[in-house]
């Protein structure tokens, strides 16, 4: 494995909905350490794309590679397993329990192990929790707290910091600024870059243009099922988005698969 | 003026804490005042050791089976089966010693065994087919009700002629016999709670140092010392009112492993993580890759077990077996839960909780059937107190959310 080998790669990707075709064949690249934002209207199929990778779907036709090597994710859990997680749009959290618990929710640590009964390392994972918000530059006062008396963007917070606690290799983010305020938009693009800082991979889906301009190298486009935009993220807010819209909504589509791998 | 200040900050954090901790205090309190009140009205009757050890005895068997159905109302099920679940199986019992002629370790181990099956057929229908537990249990209601009277059919009442099974629900742990000190009091009683304080106080300590390490909102050192003075002090009176008595009780024994081994499930352990994560965000936990089915499983086998349990209880205490055993103990043990604080939405629940809602509600049974008070009376005093639980609950958790 070399450090060109893309983290992933999916291949003529394609899946239909009794007779809707929602992907017609897309192409997916993500290189390690990179933030690649996955914009398009609704409908257009990012989040089935994003669905595939995580594991919720299947696809009907294509590949897809980890680092190179020829994946089959057959469930959320088993891609959960080789790297992917996947922060959903409702947050996946459990309100009911606290910051530590959520975190480690399905990967408790156990102390002691009685037949079908383990005993939980409390004390462990509270420390782990502790010292991941810190790593990560997360402002919530006690690992202890409920999530429900969390902010929202504190909610984001912890969703994203539960994906990547467990050394993943791609992080997918459904949404993560979606009914968020201002101040806690700009945390979570904080964390994002900070975990970008920290080597990691990330594909966001987002609606906000100007949050996958903030945080993205590059950014892709999709359109009625099929990749219409390819390009790294550059020059100035208002050309940038000004071009990326006319690919979203369709005024624009002289795009070449050819010409998108270059970039 | 340093001690006042010192008054007023002391008073700020014991109100604060209070407040944020309500709904695990609240029911403590209420426990308490309902006890108080029924110790006045009754001129003292009500604390009297007998009555409060008749009181135990009489909560057993619904309170075995509000800690099993706090479980299920936390994953966000009911189940409504369990009462004559209970009736049945502890026909079943009688049958299994008069009939079969199973000695009681024998009898009381099927018993137990055949509890966890129809739990898990419950955990069946619920988690395999699909069907609202409201639904499944229902039909389980109808169909325990129908074996229930089958297996009674022949005779009406079974009488149970085992003096070991029947030692259960109305026998007492035996007195350590030649100590000259404290005549009148039941010395293994004593012992057992001085030993239960120094326990609670030991691990609590323990806890608090292991959780400095990392939480910085540990509890403060006064308010900590006031938690251990109030639960020891609540230990030792209650341990003091039973050894004035015959001590602790079969029954009490049975209560007090069941509470103790389930709270130690739902608050220490991996599976009781699993069950609360299922009942706060079912969807989740699946992504968590926590099996809701297998935990679905396990909460109803183990409700089917513990009403299995309750049918024992039962059946013990009145030494027979009869046609209408188990009526409506599924909706006390419902109430119980709700009383004790567990939520209709689930993820929400504690099983000593529950046992104090069970004790709330047959507190009120007792002090009120003392004082004489109408038992048509009676239901609706126990509907306020169940709907203003349940009132202060969510206005308090609406608090706690601001």
């Amino acid at each position: 494995m070399s450090e060109t080998t893309p983290i992933i790669e999916m291949q003529n990707i394609k899946k239909n909905f009794g007779g809707v075709q929602a992907l017609q064949g897309v192409d997916l690249v993500l290189h390690h350490n990179e933030v690649l934002g996955l914009v398009g209207d609704n409908a257009a199929g990012k989040s089935t794309l994003m669905k595939i990778l995580s594991g919720a779907y299947i696809p009907d036709e294509g590949e897809i590679f980890i680092e190179g090597k020829k994946a089959h994710i057959a469930n959320p859990w088993n891609a959960r397993q080789q790297g992917i997680e996947m922060v959903y749009q409702d947050l996946a959290l459990a309100d009911n329990l606290d910051v530590a618990a959520n975190v480690f929710m399905g990967r408790e640590a156990a102390s002691v192990k009685l037949g079908p009964i383990s005993i939980m390392d409390e004390h462990y994972m509270g420390q782990e929790t502790q010292r991941l918000l810190n790593r990560l530059k997360i402002d919530i006062s006690s690992v202890r707290l409920k999530v429900e008396s969390l902010s929202g963007g504190q909610r984001q917070a912890v969703a994203i910091a539960r994906a990547t606690a467990f050394n993943n290799k791609v992080t997918i983010m459904d949404e993560p600024t979606a009914a968020l305020s201002v101040a806690a938009i700009d945390k979570v693009l904080d964390l994002v870059r900070e975990l970008k800082a920290q080597g990691s991979s990330i594909i966001i889906i987002s609606h906000r243009l100007e949050d996958i301009y903030k945080v993205s190298d590059r950014m892709m486009v999709l359109r009625h099922g099929r990749k219409v935009c390819d390009t790294p993220v550059a020059g100035n807010i208002d050309d940038f988005r000004e071009r990326v819209v006319a690919y979203i909504v369709g005024a624009r589509d002289d795009f070449a698969e050819g010409v998108g791998k270059q970039q | 003026m340093s001690t006042k200040r010192f008054k007023t900050s002391f008073m700020k954090d014991v109100s604060k804490t209070l407040r944020q901790n309500i709904r695990d205090w609240g029911m403590y309190i209420a426990l308490l005042t309902i006890m108080a009140i029924f110790t006045i009205t009754t001129k003292g009757v009500f604390i009297s050791s007998r009555n409060i050890g008749n009181l135990i005895d009489q909560t057993g068997y619904i309170a075995v089976l509000a800690v099993g159905m706090t479980l299920v109302i936390v994953i966000r099920d009911i189940d409504l089966s369990v009462g004559f679940l209970a009736g049945f199986l502890g026909a079943v019992a009688a049958i299994s010693m008069v009939s079969w002629h199973l000695p009681v370790y024998a009898s009381i181990p099927v018993v137990l065994g055949l509890g966890v099956l129809a739990g898990l057929l419950t955990g069946f229908l619920v988690a395999q087919m699909k069907i609202p537990a409201f639904v499944a249990t229902l039909a389980g209601w109808l169909g325990y009700r129908g074996a229930l009277q089958l297996a009674t059919m022949s005779r009406g009442t079974i009488i149970i002629p085992s003096d070991a099974f029947n030692a259960i629900g109305n026998g007492y742990i035996p007195d350590i016999p030649g100590i000259g000190i404290l005549p009148g009091v039941h010395k293994l009683t004593l012992i057992l709670g001085v030993v239960a304080i120094a326990l609670f106080i030991i691990s609590a300590i323990n806890n608090r140092r292991k959780m400095r390490a990392y939480d910085s909102k540990v509890l403060a050192m006064h308010l900590f010392i006031i938690e251990l003075v109030f639960v020891s002090a609540l230990v030792g009176a209650i341990t003091w009112v039973l050894a004035g008595y015959r001590g602790l009780s079969w029954t009490g024994v049975v209560v007090l492993i069941v509470v103790i081994f389930y709270n130690f499930v739902m608050s220490r352990t991996v599976l009781g993580r699993h069950i609360y994560a299922v009942g706060g965000n079912p969807e989740a936990a699946e992504l968590s890759g926590i099996s809701v089915k297998k935990v679905t499983y396990v909460v109803f086998a183990s409700m089917g077990l513990l009403a299995a349990l309750s049918g024992i209880l039962f059946a013990s205490r009145f030494k027979s077996a009869t046609t209408t055993a188990g009526t409506l103990f599924e909706l006390d043990a419902i109430a119980a839960a709700f009383v004790g604080g567990a939520s209709p939405s689930g993820g929400v629940g504690k099983v000593t909780g529950s046992i104090v809602g069970a004790f709330v509600m047959m507190s009120l049974t007792s002090g009120m059937n003392l004082m004489g008070i109408d038992i048509s009376y009676q239901y609706i005093v126990k509907a306020l107190v169940l709907a203003g639980a349940v009132i202060f609950d969510i206005a308090a958790r609406n608090r706690a959310r601001e």
